[in-house]
């Protein structure tokens, strides 16, 4: 099975050299969609990148879901039957991707959600705010996962064609959710581990409540 | 109507004159949209100064207060206003996105 793995990147030159740097030791085929970063994560980029590294830009930043979709189209597009989605930010643990490999190749799932121990150095407005998603999610699509907003995931190219999102900015995660849930595709969760660097960024309250008019816009339009 | 109410509406509809010519001399707007604007804050001000022209309006809406008249037409436009905003906004978005991607994946 042919896996690639996909990274949106948003202005992360200080966590990408080092995530790179891990992916090195992989064969997989890496995706490096950079959305209109501003700062020097491109050179970043290009300075640590492998024979088998791919990099996407987008000329203005439009949003995660966006570049997600850019380099799952481009990945299936060329051939592969599989993507995991990381975080540029260093969050996630390559170590954790053997997990997603397993599962794929199970060919059991269609996707595989990460979830984080979230009882472990999540900060509790994130936990909060996880929590009620899940809540949510299982009340307006009858689907639990555990840590809706976890980015690290995986779809097979049957997954992905299903749930090809409208999303392009951090809606993505609870959109694809919802999709899963709307079109029952089978779906697995497999335990990953997270590292917070910076808790300015990612998904803020204002982000969570325009996701929660979005997901009212989802029950009514998937 | 109250009195101090007009006044700070016929203020208002001054700003809003302003910032159309200014608009138009910026080139934002074209002459046919600064002259559209111009009649409608023009009509907006005689409207102001003598409300009673809208009352067999109000009457005929069954509105007792031509001031009430006034409110719910506000509501009404705005509220068209805003819808109309965003869906352009989100066509406009549509056709970035679509635009942006594809020049990704080519420039591959």
């Amino acid at each position: 099975m042919r896996i690639s793995i996909v990274i949106p990147l948003h202005n992360e030159e200080k966590y990408i050299t080092p995530l790179l740097k891990d992916l090195r030791k992989l064969k997989n085929q890496i995706i490096i969609v950079d959305d209109g970063s501003t700062d020097k994560s491109i050179l970043a980029v290009n300075k640590m990148k492998s024979k088998n590294t791919i990099v996407l830009r987008h000329e203005v930043n439009l949003g995660k879901g966006a570049a997600m979709k850019s380099g799952a189209d481009y990945a299936f597009e060329n051939g592969v039957d599989a993507v995991v989605f990381m975080d540029s930010d260093n969050q996630h643990k390559t170590s954790d991707l053997s997990s997603f490999f397993a599962a794929l190749e199970d060919k059991k799932d269609d996707v595989i959600f990460g979830s984080r121990n979230l009882n472990f150095g999540v900060p509790l407005v994130r936990y909060l705010g996880n929590k009620f998603a899940s809540v949510v999610m299982k009340m307006m699509f009858n689907i639990y996962v555990s840590d809706p907003l976890c980015g690290f995931r995986a779809f097979t190219k049957n997954g992905y064609k299903k749930t090809r999102w409208d999303s392009s900015g951090y809606g993505v995660e609870i959109e694809t959710i919802a999709r899963v849930g709307k079109n029952k595709i089978k779906f697995t969760e497999v335990p990953v581990e997270t590292i917070y660097h910076d808790k300015v960024k990612g998904v803020t309250l204002f982000d969570a409540f325009g996701i929660l008019g979005e997901v009212v816009k989802w029950k009514l339009t998937i | 109507m109250i009195i101090g109410l007009q006044i700070v509406a016929i203020l208002f509809s001054f700003c809003m004159i302003y910032f159309a010519v200014l608009s138009y001399k910026r080139k934002e707007l074209n002459k046919a949209e600064m002259c559209s604007w111009l009649t409608i804050w023009a009509l907006a001000i005689v409207v102001i100064i003598f409300p009673e022209l809208l009352r067999s309006f109000a009457t005929t809406f069954l509105v007792t207060r031509v001031f009430d008249l006034m409110v719910i037409g506000g509501f009404v436009l705005v509220i068209s206003m805003v819808a109309s905003v965003y869906l352009r906004t989100k066509r406009n978005e549509k056709k970035l996105e679509e635009f942006v991607r594809k020049e990704a994946l080519k420039k591959k």
